[in-house]
């Protein structure tokens, strides 16, 4: 990716950077932790610290009981400000699903077809332009596990 | 990789999907393949960057992503994965 080779490049790039692209970051690459852990919480910690996120203005959709665990509709809404949204799950070998930053004025409205191994609940979190974590915790039903299983 | 996007009331719907296995770590080892997935999702209009996503191996198979931005219709988005081997495929489409 052009961009994050040019993020890359040092500060002084940085601060030349439009301000759109400041907010740009690589999540597999600056947060490694985040992906291996196997808990939610602790995928939560290694991502965005010790963070104590408000249950409120973060909506989940997503089939309650799934029939195929190997694609499952799910989508993450919420109306705040934000500057980047982040998926776990408790039932596969790893919590991370996917994180999104987003830009400036973005709308967060993500719909993703992820897999599931079992039943197991689905963690959103929204970090807030005002510095505030947002969260919501969904449990859904899987019938057929869907990590190759 | 299919790239659909949508303009109303200044809001663009988008809805990509891509064509790739998504094999995770554990999957792979079941099924004796080697564990490939789409590790980012980049669209953008121009220069500025509509929608940033990374991702895992519990993506489905051939995943759909949608979402939103505030764009105008005629404009061209650009979007492009990325997997962990470092392939990477990018589709243009106009914004109708």
């Amino acid at each position: 990716m052009d961009r994050r080779k040019f993020l890359g490049l040092g500060l002084a790039a940085l601060a030349l950077a439009p301000v759109t692209q400041l907010s740009a970051m690589d999540f597999r690459k600056e947060k490694p932790d985040a992906w291996k852990a196997e808990k939610p919480a602790e995928a939560i910690k290694a991502l965005y610290g010790d963070i104590k996120p408000e249950e409120k203005s973060v909506s989940i959709k997503a089939p309650k009981l799934a029939e195929n665990g190997g694609k499952i509709p799910v989508v993450v809404k919420s109306d705040i400000e934000a500057k980047s949204v982040a998926l776990f799950q408790d039932a596969n070998p790893r919590a991370a699903v996917a994180a999104w930053t987003v830009p400036a004025g973005g709308i967060v409205d993500y719909a993703i077809t992820m897999k599931m191994k079992g039943s197991g609940k689905i963690t959103a979190i929204v970090e807030g332009t005002d510095g505030k974590f947002y969260s919501k915790v969904l449990a859904i039903e899987v019938s057929k596990g869907g990590c190759g299983g | 990789m299919k790239v659909k996007a949508k303009e109303k009331d200044g809001i663009v719907k988008v809805k990509v999907l891509a064509k790739h296995q998504n094999i995770g770590p554990e999957e792979g080892e079941k099924k004796k393949k080697e564990a490939n997935f789409i590790t980012s999702v980049v669209a953008k209009v121009g220069d500025a960057v509509v929608y940033d996503m990374s991702g895992s191996g519990f993506m489905s198979k051939n995943p759909l992503y949608k979402f939103k931005f505030k764009g105008k219709k005629g404009d061209e988005l650009e979007v492009t994965w990325t997997d962990l081997k470092g392939d990477t495929k990018t589709k243009k489409a106009k914004i109708k």
